[in-house]
């Protein structure tokens, strides 16, 4: 299968803002090939896929085997080596560590020797000020020494911490973007983010907003403000999270709604393309406040929707998204093709993409293998429910074989449209034994706290 | 006063708890109370809005007592009735003999009155009192259900005693989603939980029974279900050591300890009460999703032998490098 003359147009555009972090061929290691080699990661024939695949997870797991004590003392117990690896299936191997893995216990000087244990490789030496240092001076100690450390939270309150050398990094974020251009043109000229900005927090769902700036004009992010892990673990364990929002955040609700108002404004006046990230159910708030001022916007094909975080509303109730891409048909104007969803989390390199056609989140398959586990967590056939699990070749800098605390049910292909590679169904929910965790409750508990005394 | 069946077999009595324990609790009791003394209005009222605790529904029959059903009248330790324990009480004869007292095994009597405890009988705050109470509610503290089955084995000829712990919840409860309530519940219980089992005696070997927690709770929060002759410890409770003490009867400071709390923070009590109850049609779902108890328990037996949060734990603590990181003070 050819990438179509589109696709490759969108690369050639992608590469003129990105190019630069791809690296030079002759350093290609089999990850790299899995990812920069196919100009449609999702048009791949299935055959040649699977032969990047074992080669650039096989890769991924005699790295981490080598260069990860943790995880090398962990296969040990288990008696898996990368010997073992020589077909796809024998992937299925791969010892899995479970998502709580990543679940920061220490604090002070113990969270910082712990990050020291999870990463795979080289470490520069990190320089940490103060003698009991807070969740956050350790992160960003270990970011300044050249690490992209971020975390997630839930409501058992403990983070969890994914710490990423640049090249994991890099290759993460050029796959994120390149999945998302060739299903959709992803290139709009400027972006409103109702999520947090990334230089002022390292939570995961405001950090990898951090390319948008190298592909878009003009940036503008409603959550332009400190977002320290103190006040990440209070939106989700705090006392205030179940009743309902306090004035001062709902005043400050209405504010930056009024400057995503004014900034469609602006754009709906010219030919210019936009594109607006948000959680689902902040930006159903925005878009109940577009209809309560009787706002309504026309801007049809030249704007694209990008969601992702989860679709629980507060009341714990499922958010359809199907209801939620017609309320974005109705006050933006915005068809619902255009309306796109992504599927990840903290522990994950590049996760599904939902196709404009059938709104099915779609996996890659070249430098990622997904499973799902029946309930004895061992992986079941396409089409079962179960635990999502997943081999990501991406992670250089921890083990990316894990299992999460997801329930989905994935298909050998797209029921809709006609790409060859699995897709996960509509419906993503978590077990029922885990916490609730996930970036769009996240974000939404954090817009509904008293963020009085934040730094702006 | 102490009596010679609170002396536990390690020589000392259960007003031995370890020091450096009872302070700790004190102390963060105390720290909390002044850094918000509000909070011990939380403590003793519940919130205009707060869901109250409505006792369900007993989920079973007690059999009519009859004059001729067999019950031991030993009165050897470990037989006799003890305090807020009396294998004697109409209702319990008449419980032990409908579960097959006199015409199963010791081993298979012990059993089933281990399974209709832990299934049957719901998890409620409540002070102290006899067996029979507990049998017609349905409903008691971890001491309640303990001396409800040794009763039901001692009435059955079984010598049964009780086994005190101090425990702190695991993990897996730890992480669970919670609400407020749930949240408040659990940080109660955190800093370390008395904690009651029950050990029978058969063909001269005691025999573990941890029958306080449903299969429910276990389920709600991914652990696996402790079953007759295996120990909570380390399984689905963590133990702080040095709290495990053995005793005929119960101690008559715990009554006080129950009652006091009853009085000094009613509304905690009855919040954990809530959550008790909430969780139960909760786990319900994970076991029915599962295919019932066995295969919900197989299932996540399985997967702690794939791995465990220790292990992994203990693995990266000892791949750590702590000469990458320096602290600049």
């Amino acid at each position: 299968m050819e990438a179509s003359a589109e696709i490759e147009k969108r690369l050639i555009q992608l590469n003129e803002k990105l190019g630069r972090f791809i690296p030079p061929r002759n350093r290609w290691t089999p990850v790299d090939e899995a990812v920069y080699e196919p100009t449609d990661l999702y048009r791949v024939p299935i055959d040649e896929a699977l032969e990047m695949q074992l080669k650039a997870i096989k890769y991924a797991f005699t790295r981490q085997h080598t260069y990860n004590r943790f995880y090398r003392a962990y296969c040990e117990t288990r008696g898996v080596s990368p010997d073992d690896l020589k077909t796809n299936d024998d992937l299925e191997k791969i010892p899995l560590i479970p998502d709580v893995t990543f679940k920061a216990r220490p604090s002070g000087k113990d969270f910082a020797y712990w990050i020291t244990g999870i990463f795979t490789g080289d470490l520069p030496k990190i320089v940490i000020e103060g003698a009991n240092p807070t969740f956050d001076d350790v992160i960003n100690a270990f970011n300044a020494a050249g690490l992209v450390v971020t975390y997630s939270s839930g409501t058992s309150g403990r983070h969890s911490v994914i710490p990423r050398d640049m090249k994991t990094w890099r290759t993460f974020m050029y796959a994120a973007q390149k999945l998302r251009s060739c299903l959709f043109d992803n290139l709009a000229d400027h972006y409103l983010s109702l999520s947090p900005k990334p230089t002022k927090t390292n939570l995961y769902y405001g950090k990898v907003g951090i390319f948008e700036a190298q592909m878009h004009k003009d940036q503008h992010y409603a959550m332009d403000f400190e977002i320290s892990a103190d006040l990440a673990q209070r939106a989700m364990t705090g006392k205030d999270r179940d009743g309902t929002a306090p004035k001062s955040a709902v005043e400050q609700l209405r504010k930056v709604f009024e400057k995503g108002i004014n900034w469609l404004e602006r754009y709906e006046k010219t030919t210019d393309t936009i594109f607006l990230r948000a959680p689902p159910v902040p930006f159903l708030a925005f878009m109940d406040t577009l209809e309560r001022e009787g706002i309504r916007f026309e801007f049809d094909g030249r704007a694209t929707v990008s969601t992702g975080g989860g679709w629980k509303t507060r009341e714990n109730e499922r958010l359809s998204s199907e209801d939620f891409r017609k309320r974005v048909q109705e006050m933006l104007g915005i068809p619902e093709t255009r309306c796109i969803d992504q599927y990840g989390m903290v522990e994950m390199n590049a996760g599904g993409v939902t196709c404009p056609e059938g709104h099915y989140y779609h996996l890659p398959y070249t430098f990622f293998k997904p499973l799902v586990l029946d309930k004895s967590l061992t992986p079941t056939g396409y089409d079962e429910w179960g635990r999502f699990a997943f081999l990501d070749a991406i992670a250089g800098s921890y083990p990316g074989f894990i299992i999460s605390g997801d329930e989905v049910r994935m298909l050998e292909h797209c029921p809709i449209c006609d790409l060859p590679g699995p897709v996960l169904d509509k419906v993503i929910q978590r077990a029922s034994s885990e916490e609730v965790r996930g970036c769009a409750e996240e974000v939404r508990r954090i817009l509904e706290l008293d963020l009085k005394g934040v730094k702006k | 006063m102490t009596q010679v069946s609170e002396i536990t077999d390690q020589g000392h009595t259960s007003r031995e708890l370890p020091k450096q324990l009872r302070l700790g609790m004190g102390l963060t009791f105390a720290k909390m109370m002044l850094k918000n003394p509000g909070a011990l209005r939380r403590f003793m009222v519940m919130g205009p809005d707060e869901e109250r605790y409505v006792r369900p529904p007993r989920e079973y029959e007690i059999p009519p007592f009859r004059e001729r059903m067999r019950c031991c009248t030993s009165n050897e330790p470990y037989l006799r009735p003890t305090r807020w324990c009396n294998p004697r009480e109409p209702e319990v004869i008449a419980m032990a003999n409908e579960l097959g007292a006199y015409e199963l095994s010791d081993y298979e009597f012990a059993e089933a009155a281990y399974w209709f405890v832990k299934t049957k009988l719901v998890l409620e705050m409540l002070p102290l009192d006899s067996v029979s109470a507990t049998l017609e509610r349905g409903t008691g503290t971890c001491y309640h259900l303990t001396s409800l089955w040794i009763a039901l084995c001692r009435a059955a000829g079984i010598k049964a005693r009780y086994k005190t712990l101090i425990v702190t919840l695991p993990n897996e409860i730890l992480n669970f989603e919670t609400d407020e309530r749930e949240a408040m519940t659990i940080d109660m219980f955190s800093r370390g939980v008395p904690e009651g089992e029950g050990e029978v005696c058969i063909d001269g070997k005691w025999v573990v029974g941890h029958v306080a927690m449903r299969a429910e709770i276990y389920a709600r929060a991914g652990l696996p279900i402790t079953k007759f002759g295996e120990d909570s410890i380390g399984l689905t409770l963590e133990l702080i050591p040095g709290t495990i003490k053995r005793f005929e009867s119960l101690p008559w400071r715990l009554g006080i300890t129950t009652k006091a709390l009853m009085l000094l923070a009613p509304a905690a009590m009855e919040r954990a009460n809530v959550v008790f109850a909430a969780e139960i049609p909760r786990g319900r779902n994970a076991i029915e999703e599962a295919g019932g108890i066995e295969a919900y328990d197989q299932n996540i037996r399985r997967q702690r032998e794939l791995f465990s949060e220790e292990e992994i734990e203990r693995k990266i603590k000892e791949a750590e490098r702590p000469q990458f990181v320096e602290f600049k003070e």
